[in-house]
């Protein structure tokens, strides 16, 4: 199961890669857009196969795989960092309020949808 | 394409390693202390790895850009933590659920901070060198 989970964060992992550099060749990097796009999408994404209730290979190569490897939690936390760094605190409060609490809204909505669809 | 390589390699032993080690640290009444783990070590390490430069130059970008964004991004994940807070949440824990997301982001950021540190103390260019 082991190598179901790694299998599954290969995707995940160059799913985000690409996803960054194309956020970010519209975007800049000034921001970090990319990844606050990309963890909302893997919150709603795991809450809803969460809700859905996924049998547990499912779960271990899509969630704990593929979502798991797709959001990133290291990235996140060097960003504020990097943020505070710049002395950009304005920024780096929106960052974070916006990545937790988007993040727990949307794992919550896709719960829900992921319940309904069941 | 180095760069792609790199990280299928890394993040196959990010995303295995990270469900081991949740195999090995059980919720203990539901409390996920294995994500903790896992996310502070990997703010940690990610940070230190962004700017330990004097290291990072004597080896292929390809291998910084696979343990960064393969190994260590799919080795902690931003998903599993927040839906185990929502869940904590709808079990109305509420108390368990405010100390998982504080203890995550402060010690997140705590771990980012020292990882910075590190590495513009000991491990990067400083200009007396280059």
């Amino acid at each position: 199961m082991a190598a179901v989970a790694g299998l599954g964060a290969t995707v995940g992992a160059l799913g985000r890669y690409g996803m960054t550099r194309l956020v970010q060749s519209y975007h800049g990097n000034r921001w970090p857009l990319a990844t606050l796009l990309i963890n909302w999408l893997g919150c709603l994404l795991l809450g809803f196969l969460t809700g859905w209730q996924a049998t547990n290979l499912t779960a271990v190569l899509l969630g704990t795989g593929v979502l798991g490897g797709f959001t990133t939690y290291s990235t996140f936390s060097h960003e504020v960092i990097m943020l505070a760094d710049q002395r950009r605190y304005g920024a780096m409060t929106l960052y974070l309020l916006l990545s937790v609490g988007g993040g727990l809204i949307l794992a919550a909505g896709g719960g829900w949808l992921g319940w309904i669809f069941h | 394409m180095a760069n792609v390589f790199a990280i299928i390699v890394f993040a196959f032993l990010g995303g295995s390693g990270r469900y081991l080690v949740g195999q090995a640290l059980p919720a203990t009444s539901g409390f996920p202390w294995a994500t903790i783990l896992i996310n502070l070590i990997g703010s940690g390490l990610l940070a230190w790895l962004s700017h330990a430069k004097r290291l990072t130059a004597q080896w292929p970008e390809a291998v910084t850009v696979g343990l960064g964004v393969g190994g260590v991004g799919a080795f902690t994940t931003f998903s599993t933590f927040s839906v185990d807070a929502v869940r904590l949440m709808s079990e109305q824990r509420w108390l368990a659920a405010i100390s998982y997301v504080l203890i995550t982001v402060i010690g997140g950021m705590i771990c980012s901070a020292l990882g910075v540190w590190i590495a513009r103390r000991w491990w990067t260019f400083h200009l007396e060198e280059e």
